[in-house]
């Protein structure tokens, strides 16, 4: 188990320095373009770089990275695209243009499966057994609704795409906080200067 | 054992015929037990057991034909690209209609040189009527032979693989075609050949010999191996094996017929679940149900709890929960305020940096040193660490090793007061240095009462208000704010 643990924490700081390369990357797309931004803008600015950054770590093998690409994509907000070329490099704008339709397709079509699956009819039995069911129910109904591009997969599968994006969601929040940490405390020495 | 009459005739009765009807439990079963995955070996345990149900009561022939069935299950399995319909038509027949018309006349496999035939034939009939008596040992250990006579004996086995029921599992998703490859015992080569001309006689299916022949003969050692009360009870203990049962020897067939209706009683079935995509070669469990359709939602349900597992690894704080309503309320919490954090750190780093600007070199080195720190809790300081945020101050190595010492520091409680206070007192340059001497007071009363970065996180206070606060346009109230830097960008 350590040496698992051990495994898992050198991926994943290579995985952080990845993230943090791609993410930087995106940002650096802001500071040459406008001068002025909100904080709500540079907080966006910063997220969507971020997810992006975070997203393409898992070059795209996994299907809540293509859904988040696909979200990013139907923005036509130019920034973000401005953002994931930059990110990414043109190639994989395309591809994921494409898997953008891709997804909308499996959106349709999931819909008509679950369409069909609700016309066959529901008994209300209520054992225990089957009141478990329906709480298991419900909550991988919002597990779908949180994971990117979970409505879309089946049970197993959005277990596993789950299981990688809490590592990926992980490696993301480690180093955003360290990075606001560093930064915190560089402002909390300045000001302390500038106080004193 | 509703419909089963019990019309035992030889094997070669003259009124052969090439029909086939399954009915009653058979049809249901092996109906329902065509996995669309092509699941041949759950198929064959559908057939079984629903020949089960039906030969215990007859006597003798409809354990051969339940052999018989369960070839016809497998070639059904097998042949399900090729021919879908004949095969389930070929499936439903009742055993003593097959008996009747014609079983093992048709099964005679052409390739076999000799058919022992009927007097050997009516000699196993006449051990099989003991079966239920649960003398079937006796019938069972003189069909470990090699012999065409095994014709009888693999039926037999079949049977009583079906009373044990096990399929195995192999991960590897090995196409049922794959079993020609197998070692498969004598008999199963023989059961081949007699359900290739069964099929072909009676089913009128247009598979490939081969196919078929694998196919029965995979489904034949199945049945074979699984057999026996011994053999059950230490295949008890297997959950799932992943090994090919090709390589078992297929082990004599010691089976009662108490146990078979014990098991039969237990089968159930489930509703039939999406199929999958892939073969799969499943082993039930003693006492479990072989129905095609429960063995596929066991093996979804297999699958979902290993991966229930790698996330109690990964959730914090779930190595205790079982159940997965539970483990799924604390995956969907964790994956919430996962996302939360996410969104209130970009909410901190907007506010601390103005202009977007990050230093690439200071926060690689910084970073580096960070995640190695947070690995090893050991600090290393790397030489070429600059200044990051050149724009707002002039670079001091001396306050960054100073401030990395707590960066590393493990305890994140440590650095989230700090964080916070900075990032406040950061936050507070844009607008004037009044307002952050006001501010700061409040704030660190917050800061101080709960706030906590590294908090549980699914804290409810951070998954409660951090949404609010990063839509919030200015306020000016503090106390709504409550805890968050989110409440800097309000200063505004």
């Amino acid at each position: 188990m350590k040496a698992r643990m051990q495994n898992s924490s050198s991926s994943a700081a290579l995985l952080k320095q990845e993230f943090l390369k791609k993410w930087i990357n995106g940002l650096q797309t802001y500071t040459n373009t406008k001068k002025e931004m909100t904080i709500l803008d540079r907080k966006n600015a910063i997220k969507l770089s971020a997810d992006i950054a975070i997203a393409s770590t898992r070059n795209f093998s996994t299907n809540w990275s293509r859904a988040v690409m696909a979200d990013v994509s139907k923005n036509v907000d130019g920034s973000s695209k401005i953002v994931t070329e930059k990110i990414l490099g043109r190639k994989e704008t395309c591809i994921i243009k494409c898997s953008k339709n891709i997804m909308r397709k499996s959106r349709l079509l999931a819909h008509r499966r679950r369409a069909i699956r609700r016309t066959i009819g529901r008994t209300s039995v209520k054992a225990a057994s089957a009141i478990a069911k329906e709480l298991v129910k419900k909550r991988t109904r919002v597990l779908k609704r949180l994971v990117p591009g979970g409505k879309q997969m089946n049970e197993i599968c959005l277990i596993k795409e789950t299981l990688d994006y809490i590592a990926s969601l992980q490696v993301q929040v480690d180093v955003m906080r360290n990075i606001a940490n560093a930064a915190d405390h560089q402002c909390l020495d300045s000001t302390e200067r500038s106080l004193l | 054992m509703a419909g089963n009459d019990t019309n035992v005739e030889p094997p070669n009765a003259p009124n052969m015929s090439s029909e086939w009807q399954v009915t009653g439990n058979n049809t249901t079963n092996t109906s329902i037990g065509m996995i669309t995955i092509g699941n041949p070996t759950v198929e064959i345990s559908s057939c079984s057991s629903a020949s089960m149900v039906d030969s215990f009561c007859p006597p003798i022939w409809d354990q051969p034909i339940n052999g018989h069935s369960l070839g016809y299950c497998d070639m059904n399995v097998q042949n399900d690209a090729s021919t879908s319909s004949p095969v389930r038509a070929g499936t439903v027949w009742t055993p003593n209609a097959v008996l009747r018309e014609n079983m093992f006349m048709p099964m005679l496999p052409n390739s076999l040189p000799h058919f022992p035939a009927d007097s050997g034939f009516i000699e196993r009939a006449a051990r099989f009527s003991c079966f239920s008596g649960g003398n079937f040992s006796q019938m069972v250990n003189p069909f470990g032979t090699h012999s065409h006579l095994g014709l009888m004996q693999q039926p037999n086995e079949a049977l009583i693989g079906n009373a044990s029921k096990r399929v195995e599992v192999s991960k590897e998703g090995s196409l049922i075609g794959e079993h020609g490859t197998e070692g498969s015992p004598f008999k199963n080569e023989k059961k081949n050949e007699i359900f290739n001309d069964d099929a072909k006689n009676g089913v009128d299916l247009s598979g490939t010999q081969s196919d078929e022949a694998e196919f029965s003969g995979r489904g034949g050692q199945e049945e074979s191996s699984g057999k026996g009360i011994g053999l059950k009870k230490r295949k008890r203990t297997e959950q799932k094996t992943v090994h090919n049962e090709n390589n078992e020897a297929p082990q004599p067939p010691v089976e009662t017929a108490k146990d078979a209706n014990e098991i039969r009683q237990k089968g159930d079935q489930h509703p039939s679940d999406p199929p999958k995509e892939e073969y799969l070669h499943v082993r039930a469990r003693r006492g479990q149900a072989t129905n095609s359709h429960s063995l596929a939602e066991r093996i979804r349900r297999e699958k979902i709890s290993e991966r229930m597992k790698f996330l109690q690894d990964l959730v914090p704080g779930c190595s205790k929960v079982t159940g997965k309503a539970v483990m799924l309320d604390e995956i969907i919490n964790y994956v919430q305020s996962l996302q939360r954090q996410v969104e209130f750190l970009s909410m901190k780093l907007a506010t601390v940096n103005p202009r977007l600007d990050f230093n690439m070199e200071g926060f690689l080195a910084k970073d580096i040193l960070q995640t190695r720190a947070g690995l090893s809790s050991s600090l290393a300081f790397p030489p070429d660490i600059t200044m990051p945020f050149p724009p707002l101050h002039p670079p001091q190595p001396g306050l960054i090793q100073a401030g990395l010492p707590r960066l590393g520091n493990s305890s994140e409680t440590l650095q989230s007061p700090i964080g916070l206070q900075s990032a406040l007192c950061g936050g507070f340059r844009e607008p004037t240095s009044q307002a952050a001497s006001v501010w700061d007071d409040e704030l660190h009363n917050v800061v101080h009462n709960g706030f906590n970065l590294s908090a549980p996180l699914n804290s409810p206070d951070l998954s409660v208000s951090l949404p609010g606060h990063t839509k919030a346009e200015p306020h000016s109230d503090v106390e709504v704010e409550g805890l968050y830097p989110g409440i800097v960008c309000n200063v505004r």
